[in-house]
């Protein structure tokens, strides 16, 4: 019998190297006559580590990294495909503290299985969750995600249950599951590393979400920076027709429900739920005015429920295990469990999917070990570029979308960015500003001129033009953009404007700048 | 890349496989990019036939979207993020390194290569990051892009 | 009257029965709950700061001026997207809208010229004020240096003062449905466009609601600049086509500045099209002739006379050849581009000042089939319904008719329906744009030959009844059931089935049985047509076909469906209304009654002929064989609009008196001894009746450039005559037409000033009008099934004339082109072109853009050939605006049967490559007796047509009794060879025509 050898395909991985190494163990183990056999997994998430190859023994599978092509060598001669030891040895995968800590719910398969294979996916409790909703009504299904609280993770934290149940409730003669995985913003990978590890897990989730809602067409809105997800997902939807599964008939179940892919055309905004709906008809991605509420009048005029990768991937394990053990984690409002992505200048970056409530100073200090860098942290972007800067003061914040908010930020699609003492938080500010305006849809006026007025304001600021006159000019527009927006791009843009303003105004002093 | 060069006939091919999807416009844009590379001008009139949008529905969507392109695109792209999370380890100083190295300015190009902004692509704990002719590359250095650049063409 | 600012409400009225009550401000308001907080504000007297909205579009939310605080809601929503809810308390004042709506005002004006070229049109500088912004603090990045685009003839595209609310963009999608705007580009770099290109490049129309939606001075009409901003407006209404849409005249003086449609005109609703909107300054073109003009021969030089000595010359000749040749040696024509008082006037000179009923109307060459054919069926002769209606009809049937060139106004609401969800069947040999246009798809396009409108007609129905889809209920309640009964058996016959009738339409029989399925199967389906059905020799048994499906589908009495004639010019309703046909007083009440005509003798104090006149075909006829010597013209071009124009010429060339009264010389006054100038629209001080039956005034916005009104004019001349006629002012005919037509009863000016437009029938008992028809009962009691057999027309495609040609108009030219000539509407179209399918094109190596012969058994011309797909093969096209390319040199003479409505439609030509290009036009010269053979045919074509299949010779003779001249039926009975008839007309003949029951 063949060795199982686990060798990451996430393109993160494959960003430092992966596929390399894959064909370095093929080829030394093809020399070596050892009969080996390369599965391409998704990533553990651990991303310090990677590449980090794993080989299936007898007492679990075992992982060597970060693993180099010039490390090949030395690990055949160390025998890493018996598990035996070696200077990358980080013994049983499932033992690393670091990924031990963690409480996998959504991310659960993501890395232990291939990817695409629909064996793998069910020997790891795939379909449970779809196999039990065929058992259901419309009207139990969308109970069984109300209590279990699960909320939108795609940043504005929406009871799922209830964004379902008016889709439910609204008479049409066609409706839409669609799924939000245009994840643009700086600091978050989880859906991509999700679509790439674990694509049917996405699927099931949207297949009950058309059970309950009685849609039969599902949407996956992918942007178009995310090639490899989009493929993965493409493969494993083409894999679920000819199962039986998505289809005319699913499962048997004489119910109908497909699923398509949409690429996104390099735009932010497209993330905004009814600018992906535009974008998904074919249009400019501009954002649409609410209400009507897109559950009601949503893709094509029809009732559509979007949600997040994350959230419709979380689904499954919700029907499968029960609405009691999903609520069971988190706190207050927060339930059950988010999927943490720490990146930028971290030293140990990667996903950590916990339950809400850990600290960002356990994220940033305990599951990150500081800066890359090495040199201290100054400032941590929480929730993407409409996320606020939190100083290290604000470490001990607890990371829920509750806390989050009273800490002047917000919570977003759980990333997390660190940034060490050279950081320039004026610079930052005008980036945020540049960064709206570059990508606003163009629609309302706060977003489409503001953005490219707070920049120029930020530079005189930067310059000492007028600086009294200009700080309060920028904190007016912040204002205006805020209340004025027509959605989160222009309103939330201030955020991290004015919390490196208030945070950190020594760097909004031209005289401490110098 | 290789791109198929333009005629009316082969595109007339490509949008017969996206006419008659929902919503066709952007993803016929996109079929052509994929095809030929960009989508020129003269494309509008068609895929505004196609799908039986107007021109100007045409000229909105291609001008709307910063992946489509109206002219050939260069022999290599270089796309570096410049988003936070590759602020935070760098990558101004890359953008500054690769202008450098390839002797062009970010978002232009000269006849071997374009470089272009990217706000983020994902890789944000490995950053900082590129996509090099649709490769993505973490912890990238100029001199790493060059090389693969240099490899490719 | 000052300028009227009509008020905007911000977003369109709701529709819901629900009603909510809300508070803004404080105040109290009910309202249905589809009513955004913008409009309820506005309708409670709360003004609401906005910049992107506007009550003629949805809500979009963009400028973020109007938002509002609401009670136990978070944020600052914008009050023209939120719609009220029941017990809202809404608060639009407070200091953090303020700064909100200062912040947002100073982000617009720190990219918005300090002085713009719109002046006070410029909503934002108000703007800025009314929210009071201080100063702008900005300095950065602008669109300050962007260039003009002035390649519309009409306005001016000035980017620097765009604001990018969209409405434009907007009024293009929603109003017009064209879509030639987009914005390009995203973020700060969004700006309008048209598809990249410059405007007159682009896919714009020109119907000016960009222009009229933009709230600053980025498109603005060129005359603001060139004229200045306008102090006053009369409200009027357009004189082009039948849809009749009301505009806001916008004076500076004496001098128009702008044509702006009406939000309260019934017909338009606010919208308009390049015509009305833009394309009136041929109404003070230097071409008009102002003074009255007469000579004594053709040949002879004009002279300009006083009115006095013109009408003086008139009355005295034309006096002198009634006593030469007889008192039915005169007549006139009415034209439907006048009023209904102008008309009026000149069927009442005619019939009492002339003493005969040589009275006919230019709609005798368009719509004189759905006057006949409508009065069979239903007992009226109109539309059903009102444009309104389109919107509640879930399938709609075109036929013969293409609205976006020939009625945009109404093809912009039809449009609308269209992209909401209405289906569309589009029955035409063409690919008009309907058939498929941005965002809207024709679900089936019946493609068949000119000419087989009636097979495809009675296939559709054979379908309807062969399928059990005959909507029994409404026939019986509704409908004369041996009439129907008649018409079942006639149409279930095999020979109507489509697959019978495929070779013949070329329409696929599968086709014709699923759009006669869908019409007929669901809750509400509207036919509009337009002269693409009456303009055939089976002109009126098409329009009665329709009647017959629209009756076995019950699809007549309610909103959503009907039969709904598209009329062509501006008033052909009104002037078939007033009494224009030689056979019927006004109100289309047949002269032979002497009841009739005794309300009308006592009125009028004189005695009536009760003998049907000539029609304008006999006129000419009888011209020629020198019986019929003095016209009188009214706005007519006969010489250039009627079909075998040689023909037409020969008649007016040997008449004693041609009387031409119009704005311009035209081809018809080539061959006047008198020219009476006529007045435009902008100074007459009258109605128009549209399509919809829609009575609209007509106001002077300015004083008669001839110094008299036209009705006038024809009084001055009766009296000449020797009949007494004169009226204070206009308003006094229409009491006249209220008195003496019980349609009209109750309309008055006042009332019409009262109620903006009444659609007639308007009498006690319907005080306010009648929208839709035939609600309870048809205006005849009971719906009359006529039996419609197809029978094809004499003019067939020939070895020597393969091709059929078909004639059409364009968006940008009118009719004649007397008026669109005369504008910079010339940029859009500047000749006739022909379009001819590919395949013919390559047949006859003919290239795109080259010059062609077209020739046909009466006629050639030449004219440039357009390679097209919207031709089918073996079907030619093009349109008549132009006198230099002659098309009507090429159509024949043939013409309905019932009505003498030329076959324009039909006529076989061939057509070849000319080398020499542009060299004119030639007549063929016709042999024999043209007027004999032509009664020949017309019976003939009566005994074949004649709906009946009992005792059909009473039906012929019937016919030719109501409405056929005792000249022509003179001609018939005593020099017509027995031989060249028909059997049935054999048989028709030797009845006693005086005593033939009815």
């Amino acid at each position: 019998m063949s060795i199982r050898i686990y060798v990451p395909k996430d393109a993160a991985v494959r960003s430092i190297g992966a596929d390399y190494v894959a064909l370095a163990i093929e080829a030394e183990s093809a020399k070596r006559g050892i009969s080996i056999d390369i599965v391409r997994n998704g990533t553990r998430g651990a991303l310090w580590l990677e590449p980090m190859v794993e080989v299936e023994t007898r007492e679990g599978r075992v992982a060597y990294g970060p693993v180099t092509v010039s490390d090949v060598d030395s690990l055949f001669d160390a025998s890493f495909h018996m598990g035996g030891q070696h200077k990358l040895s980080l013994g049983l995968t499932e033992d690393i503290p670091w990924l031990a800590r963690q409480d996998r719910v959504t991310f659960a398969r993501v890395g232990v299985i291939d990817p695409l294979s629909l064996a793998d996916y069910q020997e790891h409790g795939g379909l449970v969750g779809l196999r039990r909703a065929l058992t259901l009504e419309q009207e139990e299904i969308v109970t069984e995600v109300t209590q279990s609280g699960l909320r939108g993770r795609g940043g504005a934290g929406f009871p799922a249950g209830i964004k379902w149940r008016t889709v439910m409730a609204t008479q049409s003669d066609q409706k839409f599951i669609c799924c939000n995985a245009d994840e643009g913003d700086s600091g978050t990978f989880a859906d991509r590393m999700l679509m790439e590890g674990d694509p049917f897990t996405l699927l099931e989730g949207m297949t009950i979400a058309g059970l309950a809602v009685g849609a039969s067409e599902g949407v996956v809105y992918i942007r178009s920076e995310y090639p490899a997800a989009y493929a993965t997902l493409n493969q494993a939807i083409e894999f679920a027709r000819a199962f039986g599964w998505l289809g005319d008939n699913v499962l048997g179940s004489g119910r109908a429900f497909d699923i398509r892919t949409r690429l996104g055309g390099g735009s932010y905004v497209c993330g905004e739920e009814t600018a992906m709906l535009e974008s998904i008809e074919g249009k400019r991605g501009v954002v649409r005015s609410k209400p009507p509420l897109p559950a009601i009048f949503g893709l094509f005029g029809k009732p559509t429920v979007i949600n997040n990768v994350l959230t419709l991937a979380t689904v499954p394990a919700i029907l499968a295990d029960g609405a009691d053990a999903y609520m069971a984690r988190g706190v207050g409002r927060s339930v059950g469990t988010q999927v943490f992505q720490l990146g930028g200048n971290i030293a140990r970056g990667g996903i950590v999917e916990t339950a809400f409530g850990v600290t960002l100073e356990e994220l940033v200090n305990d599951y990150g070990s500081g800066t890359l860098s090495g040199l201290p942290v100054r400032a941590v972007q929480v929730g993407g570029p409409l996320g606020a800067y939190l100083p290290v003061s604000s470490l001990n914040v607890s990371m829920d979308y509750e806390s989050l908010l009273a800490a002047g930020g917000m919570l977003g699609h759980g990333g997390v960015v660190v940034f060490d003492e050279s950081v320039d938080m004026a610079q930052q500010a005008k980036f945020a500003m540049e960064f709206c305006a570059v990508e606003s849809c163009g629609k309302c006026t706060p977003c489409r001129l503001g953005s490219t007025r707070g920049a120029e304001t930020i530079l005189k600021i930067m310059n000492g033009e007028d600086v009294q006159d200009n700080k309060k000019l920028l904190l007016d527009l912040c204002e205006v953009m805020t209340d004025g927006s027509l959605c989160a791009m222009g309103g939330l843009t201030p955020l991290p404007v004015r919390s490196a303003m208030l945070h950190f105004s020594e760097d909004f002093d031209r005289r401490a700048r110098a | 890349m290789s791109f198929t060069p333009w005629s009316s006939e082969a595109a007339s091919a490509v949008l017969d496989t996206t006419r008659d999807k929902p919503g066709p416009v952007l993803i016929s844009l996109q079929a052509l990019q994929n095809a030929f590379g960009y989508v020129p001008k003269e494309a509008v009139e068609m895929v505004a036939k196609a799908c039986n949008v107007s021109r100007a529905d045409v000229h909105g969507v291609l001008t709307f979207y910063h992946d489509l392109r109206t002219s050939p695109p260069p022999r290599n792209s270089v796309r570096i993020c410049v988003a936070e999370a590759c602020q935070s380890v760098g990558s101004q100083r890359l953008v500054d390194e690769t202008e450098r190295v390839f002797g062009t300015r970010m978002d232009e190009s000269n006849e071997d290569v374009e470089l272009k902004s990217v706000y983020c692509l994902g890789n944000c704990a490995l950053g900082p990051s590129a996509m090099v002719n649709g490769e993505l590359i973490g912890r990238s250095t100029a001199d790493a892009l060059h090389h693969l650049v240099k490899a490719k063409s | 009257m000052t300028l009227l600012i009509e008020p905007d409400y911000g977003t369109p009225a709701g529709k819901s029965q629900d009603i909510v009550e809300i508070e803004i401000d404080g105040v109290s308001v009910s309202i249905p709950s589809d009513t955004s907080i913008m409009r309820a504000s506005a309708l409670a007297g709360i003004s609401i700061p906005k910049l992107c909205a506007t009550d003629s579009l949805n809500a979009f939310g963009s400028c973020r001026l109007c938002v509002v605080e609401i009670d136990g809601r978070n944020g600052t929503p914008s009050s023209c997207t939120t719609p009220v809810s029941d017990g809202m308390k809404i608060s639009t004042k407070s200091e953090r809208l303020d700064r909100i709506r200062q912040g947002v005002m100073e982000l617009y004006m720190s990219d918005h010229p300090e002085k713009c070229a719109a002046g006070d049109e410029c909503e934002m500088h108000g703007m800025a004020k009314t929210v009071g912004l201080k100063e702008v603090r900005y300095e950065g990045q602008s669109h300050l240096d962007l260039p003009k685009d002035e390649t519309n003839p009409y306005f001016t595209f000035d980017s620097t003062e765009c604001i990018v609310c969209n409405r434009c963009v907007r009024a293009c999608d929603e109003v017009q449905g064209t879509f030639a705007l987009t914005i390009e580009n995203r973020g700060f770099e969004s700006r309008v466009s048209s598809s990249g290109t410059s405007f007159i490049e682009s896919e714009c129309v020109s119907c000016g609601a960009c222009v009229q939606a933009c709230p600053t001075g980025a498109l603005t009409e060129k005359t603001l600049y060139t004229i200045g901003t306008p102090t006053r407006s009369v409200i009027t209404t357009c004189a082009y086509c039948g849809v009749g849409c009301s505009f806001k005249a916008e004076m500076r003086g004496d001098e128009l500045v702008r044509m702006v449609p009406y939000k309260q005109g019934g017909a338009n609703e606010g919208h308009s099209c390049v015509k009305g909107r833009f394309a009136w300054g041929y109404a003070t073109h230097a071409d008009r002739i102002t003074t009255p003009m007469i000579r004594e021969k053709v040949t002879d030089p004009w002279k300009a006379v006083s009115w006095e000595h013109a009408i003086e010359y008139s009355s005295t000749k034309l006096k002198a050849i009634q006593s030469q040749y007889g008192i039915d040696s005169i007549g006139g024509i009415t034209s439907s581009r006048c009023t209904n008082e102008e008309v009026f006037v000149v069927q009442k000179m005619i019939r009492a000042a002339f003493g005969n009923n040589n009275v006919d109307t230019c709609a005798r060459v368009c719509h004189s089939p759905t006057g006949y054919g409508l009065s069979q069926t239903f007992g009226t002769s109109a539309g059903t319904q009102d444009f309104e209606s389109v919107e509640h009809s879930d399938v709609v049937l075109l036929i013969g008719a293409n609205p976006t060139a020939a009625h945009p106004v109404f093809a912009s609401r039809l449009k609308q329906a269209l992209r909401k969800g209405t289906k569309l069947i589009v029955v035409d040999p063409r690919q008009i744009e309907l058939v498929r246009t941005p965002h809207i798809e024709a679900t089936y396009h019946l493609q068949l030959l000119p000419g087989t409108n009636v097979a495809i007609i009675n296939a559709m129905a054979h379908v309807i009844a062969e399928e059990g889809l005959i909507d029994r209920e409404f026939v019986n309640a509704r409908c004369d059931l041996d009439s129907f009964a008649r018409w079942e058996e006639f149409i279930s016959l095999p020979e109507n089935s489509p697959e019978a009738l495929e070779a013949l339409t070329r329409v696929p029989a599968e086709d014709v049985r699923k759009a006669a399925r869908l019409y007929a199967t669901v809750p509400n389906a509207a036919i509009y047509y337009g002269l693409g059905v009456t303009e055939h020799s089976q002109g009126s048994t098409m329009v009665m076909g329709i009647a017959n499906l629209a009756m076995a589908t019950g699809n007549i009495g309610r909103k959503g469906v009907g039969v709904n004639p598209l009329r062509g010019q501006n008033n052909v309703q009104g002037s078939c209304d007033m009494g224009s046909f030689p056979h019927e007083l006004p109100g289309y009440r047949h002269i032979s009654n002497p009841k009739t005509r005794e309300i009308f003798e006592i009125q009028w104090k004189t005695v009536l002929n009760a003998k049907p006149g000539m029609r304008i075909p006999n006129m000419f006829d009888s011209a020629i064989s020198n019986e019929f010597k003095g016209i009188y013209i009214q706005g007519e071009d006969i010489a250039q609009s009627d079909p075998n124009i040689s023909h037409v010429h020969a008649a007016l060339r040997s008449m004693e008196l041609v009387i031409v009264q119009d704005l311009f010389l035209n081809e018809t006054s080539k061959f006047a001894h008198v020219f009476l100038p006529g007045t435009s629209f902008l100074e007459k001080d009258g109605t128009f009746t549209n399509a919809e039956r829609r009575i609209n005034r007509v106001r002077p916005v300015m004083a008669s450039k001839t110094g008299k009104s036209e009705w006038e004019v024809t009084c001055d001349l009766a009296t000449a005559m020797g009949y007494e006629m004169g009226y204070e002012n206009s308003s006094q005919i229409m009491d006249e037409i209220a008195a003496t037509t019980p349609t009209f009863s109750g309309v008055s000016f006042a009332k019409l000033d009262e109620l903006g437009s009444i659609q007639w029938p308007c009498n006690a008992e319907h005080p306010e009008g009648t929208p839709v028809m035939h609600v309870d009962h048809f205006v005849r009691g009971e719906g009359r099934f006529m039996v419609t057999p197809y029978v094809p027309t004499d003019e067939k495609a020939t070895r020597k004339f393969p091709l059929l040609l078909t004639t059409g108009r364009i968006l940008s030219q009118y009719n004649v082109g007397a008026q669109t000539r005369r504008t910079a509407n010339v940029v859009w179209h500047s000749e006739d072109i022909l379009d001819i399918h590919e395949s013919d094109a390559e047949l006859r190596g003919i290239e795109d853009g080259s010059w062609v012969k077209l020739s046909s058994r009466v006629g050639e011309t030449i004219m440039k050939a357009r390679i097209t797909d919207q031709v089918p093969a073996g079907v030619v096209y093009t349109t008549f605006h132009f006198p230099e390319s002659g098309a009507n040199v090429i159509t024949t003479d043939f013409s309905d049967w019932a009505t003498n409505c030329p076959e324009y439609k039909v006529t076989a030509v061939d057509i070849a490559p000319s080398i020499k290009g542009p060299q004119g036009i030639r007549e063929h010269v016709s042999l024999g007796d043209v007027e004999l053979e032509s009664i020949i045919r017309m019976a003939n074509q009566i005994a074949a047509n004649v709906p009946t299949n009992t005792a059909p010779e009473h039906a012929v003779a019937h016919h030719i009794e109501q409405f056929w001249t005792p000249y022509m039926q003179e001609r018939l009975m005593k020099e017509v060879d027995r031989a060249a008839l028909s059997p049935i007309v054999i048989k028709a003949l030797e009845l006693d025509l005086n005593h033939v029951p009815s």
